[in-house]
């Protein structure tokens, strides 16, 4: 379980991202975050995997507490969460596979398992033909299925996902949109920052709304809304 | 550690040295010279050592007696000086004997044998040797208030001189060291932090799917410890042929010096420089990653 308490995000400069925000997201939900842009969708996000640290409220996931725990304890927070990004930050120098395997290697895993695990995981996202090419040679979907799978390797229990579809057009989209209930369904957590409209609308899953750093909206199946 | 992990750390740090080709070859030289150069100091000091060991060894307080004082006076004055407490060894030798040294060790010079022959200007008197050297003055101050001895040779003031020598080139050598390691330290540093920039995206993949800090960190620190041993390897090498070099120079040039040997002189820096090539490689690298590594 996900929880927020009074969580405020107030980044250097003043400026202030998210203000008193309470929220509470139980496992095996699917979750979309929305908002216009600026309105602190990636700050929300941030704050999950711990990239950045509350300005002031807490954050719990499982048993972590975000703003209490030591630095030393983040990989263990992390090794429970995948996350994904809308710039995928995949390594050019590797292939698909290699990509992919490298999340595992680096968490110690063995040859064995790195074999075993890779390529049913690439099968998973629609990859399984693609896994010696190199990055530049995919389209921005295939580029993306990467980093899901990249997400998924270790088997998170949280997939977090700041603008999967942000630079892919409307069909791609929607295809890794149902990438993501796929796995939402095989028993991810799925929580979305998004402002693809048509897609929201489209699942029907729970819409958290978020406006000039305030939830302003919390729906189970819900639209994206009016405000946004 | 598992194999596979070890094995995931010797590439990468392979990996990483390889790519940096030019700058691993800058700093591996800038910390072979600097290792070096401590080498060339700590070769001076054991020479100096040696020198100022084997002139100790070989210093002896050589005391005269007048001529006119009757032989058994002279023993029961060596007795006497036996018993000092900084005196190791006394020997007597007649003027006779010291003839006989004279003439053994100038055989070609006829005109001071044909003198010692005629009439031997030569005086008896004592070997002595004392416990220490810094006994020497204290030996000689006893001596000296003897009305017996008409005088008193001593080398002690060349040992004291090469010993003070010794510790001046000791302190200049740490200070020049000192200044170097930090250059050679920056160096090494800066070759880690390019190699730790080159793989900024894969150190930002790590961290997120939540790799620990030491197992980013240890490809680079192998990095650094590599850079510092090929470095000190290198610079025992140069010291090695270089010293083999100076000793042949040597034995031509000045034939009587006492050279410290080869496996003296290794024996004093090979360790040094593999220490301080280790410790420079790892600082210089755990310096490089600390500010990157942070969560
Ligand atoms: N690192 C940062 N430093 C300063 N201000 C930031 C930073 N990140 C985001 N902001 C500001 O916080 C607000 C929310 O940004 P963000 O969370 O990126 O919103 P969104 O992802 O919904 O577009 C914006 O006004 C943005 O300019
Ligand atoms: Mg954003």
């Amino acid at each position: 379980m996900i929880r927020l308490e009074q969580v405020d995000k107030r980044y250097g400069n003043g400026h202030v991202a998210l203000s008193g925000v309470n929220l509470v997201i139980r496992r095996g939900e699917f979750v979309f975050v929305v908002g216009p842009s600026g309105s602190g969708k990636s700050s929300l996000i941030r704050l999950l995997y711990r990239e950045e640290l509350p300005s002031s409220g807490d954050v719990y996931i499982d048993q972590f507490h975000l703003t209490r725990m030591r630095r030393s304890q983040v990989p263990r927070l992390r090794r429970q969460l995948g996350v994904v990004f809308q710039d995928v930050k995949l390594l050019p120098q590797r292939t698909v596979y290699q990509n992919v395997a490298f999340a595992m290697e680096v968490l110690g895993a063995s040859s064995r398992e790195i074999q075993k695990r890779v390529p049913a995981v690439l099968e998973l996202v629609g990859l399984a033909r693609r896994k010696d090419s190199f990055p530049h040679q995919l389209s921005g979907g295939e580029q993306q299925r990467v980093g899901i799978a990249r997400a998924l390797i270790n088997n998170p229990v949280y997939l977090i996902a700041d603008e999967p579809t942000g630079n892919l057009d409307p069909d791609t989209a929607s295809d890794i949109m149902r990438l993501f209930l796929e796995i939402n369904r095989r028993g991810a957590t799925v929580i979305m920052a998004t402002h693809a409209r048509d897609l929201v609308n489209q699942v029907q899953r729970r819409v958290i709304a978020i406006d000039h750093g305030r939830v302003v909206r919390d729906e189970l199946k819900g639209a994206y809304g009016h405000e946004a | 550690m598992k194999p596979k992990t070890l094995w995931y750390f010797g590439r990468e740090t392979g990996y990483g040295l390889w790519r940096n080709g030019w700058m691993t070859l800058a700093s591996v030289s800038t910390v072979a010279i600097s290792l070096f150069v401590l080498a060339f100091f700590i070769v001076l000091s054991v020479n100096l050592n040696h020198v100022a060991g084997v002139l100790e060894s070989e210093v002896e307080v050589r005391v005269f007696i007048h001529q006119h004082v009757p032989r058994p006076r002279e023993l029961k004055l060596m007795n006497q000086a036996k018993h000092w407490p900084e005196v190791r060894q006394i020997s007597f030798f007649t003027k006779a004997q010291a003839a006989h040294q004279l003439q053994s060790e100038f055989p070609d010079q006829k005109d001071l044998l044909q003198l010692i022959d005629q009439s031997n200007p030569l005086f008896d008197g004592f070997d002595v040797y004392t416990r220490k050297p810094t006994q020497i003055a204290q030996v000689v101050r006893k001596f000296r208030a003897s009305p017996l001895i008409q005088s008193v040779v001593y080398e002690g003031v060349v040992a004291k001189r090469i010993n003070r020598l010794t510790q001046v080139v000791r302190v200049v050598g740490w200070g020049i060291e000192a200044l170097l390691a930090l250059a050679t330290l920056s160096i090494v540093s800066n070759t880690i932090r390019l190699a730790v920039f080159a793989r900024r995206r894969e150190i930002g993949v790590m961290k997120l799917v939540g790799a620990t800090d030491w197992f980013i960190r240890w490809p680079f620190v192998m990095e650094g410890v590599v850079l510092g041993l090929v470095g000190a390897a290198t610079a025992d090498v140069s010291v090695n042929y270089g010293y083999r070099w100076a000793i042949h120079a040597a034995v031509t040039a000045m034939p009587f010096w006492p050279v410290a040997p080869l496996s003296l002189v290794l024996q004093h820096t090979v360790w040094v420089t593999v220490a301080t090539g280790l410790f420079i490689g790892a600082l210089g690298s755990l310096v490089a990653v600390r500010r990157f590594l942070r969560v």
